[in-house]
């Protein structure tokens, strides 16, 4: 080649990086090098401008039908994005049969909520909150219309949304919102726990306890790990390098009402969606990270602390001698093989509790990107 | 338009028969409760909601073959597969509804004589999965849409009285797949109602919630509800009324909710 066709290629090569540049939002997940990125719908690329209208739109009570509530009244950051109750309360008042989720690091989620196959996309979750109705949780519904105008509308809100989405005609949609939420809570990520610097060299991050807690943890004896395992601590996992779809759904033995391992018939786990017997009180095992902060446990709360969750795996399963749930989970047919029981003495008890603890993330925990802007 | 309605023209005289698609077609739907006529606005029992799909809308000829109607899409609640009927006004028991309403399909038919008409309750699977805030109408109602399950509900009903209620929801359940890529449902629950006696425009299609409630728990002093999922109980008598087997999901007989008028 001449010099001029270096020219010209050296020209084009730099008019097409421009031009990429320009298409495309720059986004660079700031993350430790043994934690992958996570994946990101084609169609809603991340960007500072919509992780900022997100987190707007997280905090905001006008999302609400009767404006009372936000997505933060579930998902509150000093709980790691749970809500501690057992179950949550709508905004009417309505009773959900489920515990809400915590959100630290659901963008490595395979699935998401507590049992559902068919849920992949944030983009797609967002949408029951929003508008569900049965029950009604933010009750948005039939009001969409008061959405897109509070976009057009409001000041903050009207500059937020041009910014996230510089090449819509119209970008004042519900669409648009779900997409910007969705972007925000693809931020709030967890890998600075003690645990966390302890496995990058700092030896001190875990007290004795917790290190012997966490030889316990990933123990055959208590297989925690089977289901709690990877870096999220979970085995519904995936993330942008992944090509393997990984999700697990577990009975734990929580409740076997008929002696034929029966649910409670609001919550039966995977079997509410397939129909299948055989998934009865399967539900999602959810990440361990910030576990100590979001009592009460499993789907519906019905397990006060991190000791009583530790008994329950102890006894292979959970004995329920009086009240409606009367029955006797480690005898039910759909209890998971891993669910076998074990014996831990008083120490040892101790210690594990100590390794859970370690998995809270107090930097998140506080972390000001995640605040409520309205207060600032 | 006139494009497409010149090879339709061309298209039907080229069988036995030259017919033209010029009957209108105007069929009105209403709700009553034993014979009554019911609304929001009724003393009790009161409709709480009465919405649904509707779709593969055909008219039987005089030969017994069904005939297609094609849907007036400039209508909102129309596109040119589905219609949404909305008979519930807003207010008063229908607390969570809408005051607008859509209570008559509107199209066109070939010019012929008919008796009989039928139509599924239902959204076709090929539109059940869209994504209800880019889908155009009527299938951009979120009331309407299921979004935990992905597709839509096909139909929601409920009453109240003075001390109970009861509601239900129904839709495709047991779909594989994930959402933006449903590739089928175990349980479809669509509903095909057959009229045989129904004469156009000489009346319309009666829906009677009597009859779709009728062995449900409505008047154990506790308010109930189905919404289709696998383990409901309370699911079973309207099914049955919809003449579908609950527990298999397929159409076992025919409906009693849908009448002629």
């Amino acid at each position: 080649m001449n010099k001029l066709s270096y020219l010209l290629s050296g020209t084009a090569f730099v008019l097409l990086a421009i031009w990429w540049a320009q298409k495309e939002p720059h986004w660079t997940w700031q993350l430790p090098n043994d934690i992958p990125p996570p994946s990101v719908p084609a169609d809603n690329p991340m960007s500072q401008a919509k992780v900022e209208l997100g987190r707007w739109l997280f905090y905001d009570v006008r999302l609400s039908g009767n404006q009372t509530m936000s997505c933060a009244t579930c998902h509150i950051q000093a709980l790691a994005f749970t809500d501690g109750r057992p179950t949550s309360l709508g905004s009417t008042g309505e009773v959900h049969p489920r515990s809400a989720m915590s959100l630290v690091n659901v963008a490595y989620a395979s699935r998401l909520t507590w049992a559902n196959p068919l849920l992949e996309r944030l983009e797609d979750q967002a949408l029951t909150p929003l508008l569900g109705d049965e029950p009604v949780e933010m009750g948005l519904g039939g009001q969409e219309q008061r959405f897109d105008e509070l976009l057009r509308n409001d000041t903050n809100y009207s500059r937020l949304v041009s910014a996230a989405f510089p090449r819509d005609e119209d970008p004042h949609s519900l669409l648009n919102g779900v997409r910007a939420i969705s972007a925000f809570i693809r931020t709030i990520l967890s890998y600075d726990s003690p645990y966390d610097r302890y496995l990058n060299g700092d030896g001190a991050a875990l007290s004795e306890p917790a290190e012997r807690g966490m030889e316990l943890f990933f123990s055959e004896r208590l297989e925690c790990f089977h289901c709690h395992g990877g870096f999220n601590f979970t085995d519904s996992t995936t993330h942008a390098n992944s090509n393997v779809d990984r999700v697990g759904f577990h009975n734990t033995g929580l409740y076997n009402l008929d002696g034929e391992g029966g649910y409670p018939v609001d919550n039966t786990g995977l079997f509410d969606m397939s129909g299948e017997r055989r998934d009865m009180g399967r539900f999602r095992a959810p990440s361990l990270r910030n576990i100590a902060v979001t009592a009460p446990y499993m789907h519906d709360g019905s397990v006060p602390t991190l000791s009583a969750v530790l008994s329950h795996y102890e006894r292979g399963g959970r004995l329920l001698e009086e009240g409606p749930f009367i029955g006797d989970g480690r005898l039910s047919p759909f209890k998971s093989e891993f669910i076998t029981g074990f014996v831990l003495d008083d120490r040892e008890r101790d210690d594990l509790i100590a390794f859970l603890e370690s998995l809270t993330d107090e930097t998140l925990l506080h972390d000001e990107r995640f605040t409520d802007p309205f207060l600032n | 338009m006139p494009a497409r309605r010149l090879v339709a023209l061309t298209l039907a005289c080229l069988g036995t028969s030259c017919s033209q698609w010029d009957l209108g077609v105007d069929i009105p739907f209403a709700a009553t409760w034993k014979g009554q006529p019911i609304s929001c606005e009724s003393a009790s029992p009161a409709l709480t909601d009465l919405r649904f799909y509707v779709s593969d809308v055909q008219l039987i000829d005089s030969e017994g073959r069904a005939r297609d109607i094609r849907f007036a899409t400039e209508l909102h609640w129309q596109n040119d597969a589905v219609a949404l009927i909305d008979l519930e006004t807003g207010g008063e028991a229908c607390m969570n509804g809408t005051e607008e309403i859509s209570s008559h399909i509107i199209g066109v038919a070939e010019a012929r004589e008919y008796r009989g008409l039928r139509f599924t309750v239902g959204v076709p699977f090929k539109l059940n999965h869209l994504n209800p805030l880019t889908a155009g109408p009527p299938l951009d109602d979120a009331d309407m849409h299921w979004h935990w399950r992905s597709g839509y509900k096909f139909l929601r009903a409920g009453v109240r009285t003075e001390n109970d209620g009861f509601w239900i929801h129904t839709g495709s359940a047991g779909c594989d797949g994930t959402v933006g890529n449903i590739t089928g449902c175990q349980f479809p629950h669509r509903v095909v109602v057959d009229l045989p006696d129904f004469v156009p425009g000489e009346g319309g299609v009666n829906i009677d919630l009597a009859e779709l409630l009728s062995g449900t728990s409505l008047n154990d002093g506790t308010p109930s509800n189905c919404s289709s999922g696998p383990p409901e109980t309370s699911c079973d008598a309207p099914f049955a009324a919809l003449g579908i087997n609950f527990k298999t999901g397929e159409q076992k007989g025919s409906q009693r909710v849908f009448s002629t008028q």
